[in-house]
């Protein structure tokens, strides 16, 4: 299973790199990356030792590019035909749901790697807080997965690209700013279980711990959950349009 | 090879397969015949696990598609109608990726691959992007992939659809060829191919089979003796029931 995950993980990740697509989302990425930084987060106005300036947008940045990377994952199968020839091969549909979600992975890894650069000079500059700041490209690595299994799951209920682009965009934007909080009044919660329990729903209250330099088990385990719960449902949608 | 028992397809309120029972041994050559619309695709996407049943049971060399899909499936070629391909791959990339999913070895993909550019002669065009292929290139790619873990079952939906006379006749005699040790299912409503190819004939109209039969059987149902007759006379009487 592994190696035929692999083998679509090629596939899928080689294919980006065959269209303007790829080289269109890397220079996107660092353009808008850079303008939000050094514009709209006043990097040489605020205290910049974890990067701040830099960190604080990337939620949103992710939220608009990865549906632009995932809509045609599933769409353009199901467009083209080859959705037919792909799983009537001997392979298990996790294998192939995996496959793509992984190359969609892998390639915001690429993406935030472009940055580093920008960390190296900026270290030379200022005395920074590298612990923290690894911990926050962490934190950046985790949001783009979510959002990266969001988009795949999305991309495989339509045929058209852009009703899954702004479909997985919406999903993405309303998953990382819902905050949960207001349940608490809601509900008159006052138990400590309780309020924990609400509050470490929200998407942000983990990415804020992670930019603040706590990676933490129960953050990687939270990621991970909503990592799952997409690609999860994207193995039974493949299997419910078979019958 | 092949047995298929109380086979029900819907799709919504349509009956696209209705109450199918069959049972398809090597060394056959099955043309599916019958209009567009009889369910023909229909079958094929139930026989190669692309599409599950509502009812009955597919068992390909005693492997349930249903419940051993991969192990099934490791047996079959299948080429789709209009033969989708990934255009931004070359001939060989696509074939290595083909390959890999089978589980081919290096050593096993270029042997078999070189067998293949040969049978098909590829050679002219294996570096080149699939998306640049004529029709016919493309239709020999699919069944070259299609062929790569040399399935015991080759399913082919309309194969030489859009292929000129000569590159027909090269594809015909490769079915039968192949199909002397294995098992080839070959859809169509070309009468033509029907004739040159078939040693067994399954009619298929409105998702039910309405003959099972040989090619000389059922040139014998028309006073004439053409297939075309025996197919149109069939088929309307069955449209008019």
């Amino acid at each position: 299973m592994i190696y035929q995950t692999f083998t679509i993980f090629q596939k899928e990740l080689s294919g980006y790199f065959k269209t303007p697509l790829a080289y269109f989302l890397i220079s996107a990425y660092i353009l808008i990356s850079m303008f939000s930084t050094f514009y709209l987060g006043a990097f040489f106005v605020l205290n910049n030792t974890e990067l701040f300036s830099f960190f604080f947008f990337q939620n949103d940045i992710f939220a608009l590019l990865i549906p632009a990377l995932t809509m045609r994952l599933w769409a353009e199968e199901r467009r083209s035909g080859t959705m037919e020839l792909l799983l009537t091969q001997p392979i298990s549909y996790t294998s192939v749901v995996l496959g793509k979600f992984f190359s969609a992975w892998i390639f915001c890894f690429m993406l935030l790697c472009t940055t580093i650069p920008f960390w190296i000079f900026i270290n030379i500059i200022y005395q920074l807080d590298n612990i923290n700041i690894l911990s926050s490209y962490i934190g950046c690595f985790l949001i783009s997965g979510v959002f990266c299994a969001i988009g795949c799951c999305i991309s495989a209920f339509n045929k058209g690209l852009v009703v899954a682009y702004i479909c997985t965009l919406f999903l993405s934007l309303i998953i990382s700013t819902v905050n949960f909080d207001f349940l608490i009044g809601q509900f008159n919660l006052s138990d400590d279980v309780s309020i924990r329990i609400i509050q470490s729903l929200n998407f942000s209250k983990h990415y804020n711990d992670m930019t603040g330099g706590q990676v933490g088990f129960d953050n990687i385990i939270y990621y991970f959950s909503m990592i799952a719960l997409p690609l999860w449902l994207n193995i039974l949608t493949i299997e419910y349009k078979k019958n | 090879m092949i047995e298929i028992k109380n086979l029900h397809k819907n799709f919504g309120r349509i009956k696209a397969i209705k109450n199918i029972n069959l049972s398809l041994k090597q060394g056959e050559i099955i043309t599916l015949l019958g209009p567009n619309g009889a369910g023909k695709t229909t079958f094929m996407r139930l026989l190669t696990g692309f599409i599950f049943p509502d009812s009955g049971e597919i068992k390909i060399l005693n492997q349930n598609i249903e419940h051993n899909r991969i192990e099934a499936l490791s047996h079959i070629g299948y080429v789709p109608e209009n033969s989708p391909l990934y255009g931004d791959m070359t001939v060989f990339e696509y074939l290595k990726f083909i390959a890999k999913l089978h589980h081919l070895n290096d050593s096993v993909f270029i042997e078999r691959c070189q067998n293949i550019i040969k049978t098909f002669s590829l050679s002219e065009v294996i570096n080149q992007k699939i998306e640049t292929l004529s029709k016919g290139f493309r239709h020999r790619v699919a069944i070259s992939a299609a062929l790569l873990s040399k399935p015991k079952i080759l399913i082919l939906d309309e194969p030489t659809e859009g292929l000129d006379p000569n590159q027909k006749h090269e594809l015909r005699e490769f079915i039968k060829t192949y199909g002397k040790n294995n098992l080839v299912i070959v859809s169509t409503h070309i009468m033509e191919e029907v004739e040159a190819l078939s040693t067994r004939v399954i009619l298929i109209n409105k998702g039910k089979i309405i003959k099972d039969t040989t090619t000389d059987e059922l040139k014998a149902l028309s006073p004439s003796g053409s297939i075309d007759e025996a197919f149109r006379n069939i088929t309307s009487n069955r449209s008019h029931q």
